[in-house]
């Protein structure tokens, strides 16, 4: 029962952080694809060129991705950085 | 040379075996959807993932000299006896591993390594041996739910990504996402030579403390970090192509908005849950990631009969490596000493080259991995011969649009 109930404690995290994370940012993602290609002028060559908001819309969206998986590399590296340099990230 | 020393000496070199297979057997979980999408031509793919294997399992802290902790209790043998079993156990999941990549599938490398230790463990200590709850809680249960999560998110992850982007010119879609696809999938590499490539160590830890050689509050030597870092890294670029195969065409054709799905999802349960303490097998992440997509996007075909099959072959992992490794202890045991462990890596050798030279009838290789998938049984069926056929299929298949 005790190991049940552990499961189950950390299952529903597993769930809402996957969702969060696993789920939100590849949206997040998308939405800077979707902010580059909104508005965006299609040249004569067949390329286009975004707006300058499209470009900044993108820039934030794909910043964000960035920062989470730098977080999670991070997070990968903690208990290494904790016993070797003595530095505490989380 | 004493006897004793050969012995530490073929455990120290199965281990670093199981490593590699494991190495190999994992590719797929993160690089198939890249390689299947385009994102990474093959090689490039291997290369990069073996590179995060080895640097991740350099960040890896393991200190403690267990092994499978929780799962079996070997506390109560040691010396010569606790080499034996941890032999028998390593045994036990390489062949386990070398069988499931011989069919392409994609299996649990430590749900091999645990069912070779359980049945060495029963076969020596008796069933006070295996912890069974823990058995329960480690790996049955988190096996059960690995996938169901893994699919929930990637689904969720793949429908919202459509939804947003139906509006985006379809170069623009892929181009964005096989970036956003890569980089992903590079955590999921380094997040498993992190996690896996410890296992060995701790193992490796384990037999030089059985022996003798160091006690078992030394710290780690740094000879077993780089030797487990290199045999996991060699084994991750060598590639488990007919595995990377199944995962990146056989289970779903995927695209790049869903490769990105199915890795971000991968990379976010992998990463909370090894932060929460729940055991979920990156190999079960991934494939319920890749099946989610699948789910996710309107259309898209998921071929159940391959997913079935995995199914089984998760099932049967663990008895089947207790199975193997209950039989290399007891014929190690009956033979006695040294000679009893030379037969059985001779055994274990013999067998390796014979699955190695059966694949090579039907070879999968950076050539052919993206071939069409064809034909291959709708129902979930597991027996050898049918597996074997599909192989063959799959193999003149290839042969003819690759002439």
């Amino acid at each position: 029962m005790d190991l049940l109930t552990q499961t189950a404690n950390s299952l529903w995290q597993v769930v809402l952080v996957g969702l969060l994370l696993g789920a939100g940012l590849p949206a997040i993602f998308a939405l800077g694809l979707k902010s580059l290609s909104t508005g965006a002028r299609t040249n004569p060559d067949g390329t286009s060129t975004a707006t300058t908001a499209g470009k900044v819309g993108a820039a934030a969206c794909f910043a964000v991705v960035l920062i989470a998986i730098i977080a999670g590399i991070l997070m990968l590296m903690q208990n290494f950085l904790a016993s070797s340099f003595g530095i505490h990230v989380f | 040379m004493t006897a004793e020393l050969v012995v530490l000496l073929v455990v120290v070199v199965t281990a670093l075996a199981f490593d590699f297979t494991n190495g190999f057997h994992d590719t797929g979980n993160a690089m198939a959807t890249s390689i299947a999408t385009g994102a990474l031509r093959p090689k490039v793919a291997v290369a990069l993932s073996a590179t995060l294997n080895l640097v991740g399992a350099f960040l890896s802290v393991e200190v403690a000299a267990t092994v499978a902790k929780g799962v079996v209790n070997l506390g109560s043998v040691s010396g010569e006896a606790l080499l034996l079993i941890v032999f028998a156990g390593l045994v036990g999941g390489i062949l386990w591993n070398l069988a499931t990549w011989l069919f392409g599938m994609p299996s649990s490398s430590s749900h091999a390594l645990f069912g070779g230790l359980i049945g060495a463990a029963i076969a020596s200590i008796g069933m006070n041996g295996v912890e069974w709850g823990g058995v329960m809680g480690k790996v049955i249960l988190p096996a059960l739910l690995a996938p169901v999560v893994a699919a929930l998110v990637a689904a969720v992850g793949t429908k919202l990504i459509y939804r947003i982007t139906h509006a985006v010119p379809d170069d623009t879609k892929s181009k964005g996402f096989r970036i956003g696809q890569v980089g992903t999938a590079s955590l999921v590499s380094l997040a498993h030579g992190t996690n896996d490539a410890q296992k060995t160590m701790g193992v490796i830890f384990l037999a030089l403390v059985a022996h003798g050689s160091i006690s078992a509050d030394a710290e780690m030597p740094f000879w077993v970090k780089l030797s487990c870092a290199v045999a996991i890294a060699l084994g991750t670029y060598l590639g488990g192509w007919r595995i990377i195969r199944t995962l990146g065409k056989g289970l779903v054709e995927i695209a790049a908005p869903q490769g990105m799905a199915a890795e971000s999802s991968s990379a976010a349960i992998i990463l909370t849950s090894s932060h929460l303490g729940l055991p979920l097998s990156t190999t079960h992440v991934a494939t319920g990631s890749i099946l989610g997509t699948g789910l996710g996007r309107r259309g898209a075909e998921v071929r159940w009969g391959v997913a079935g099959r995995m199914a089984v072959a998760w099932l049967i992992t663990l008895p089947s490596a207790g199975i193997v490794g209950a039989i290399c202890w007891a014929l190690a045991h009956l033979i006695g000493g040294l000679p009893g462990v030379l037969v059985v890596f001779a055994l274990l050798v013999a067998l390796s080259v014979f699955m190695y030279l059966r694949s090579r009838r039907q070879p999968v290789d950076p050539t052919n991995v993206n071939a069409e998938w064809e034909g291959g049984p709708t129902a979930g069926t597991t027996d050898a011969a049918a597996a074997g056929a599909e192989l063959q299929a799959d193999a003149d298949a290839t042969t003819r649009s690759n002439p």
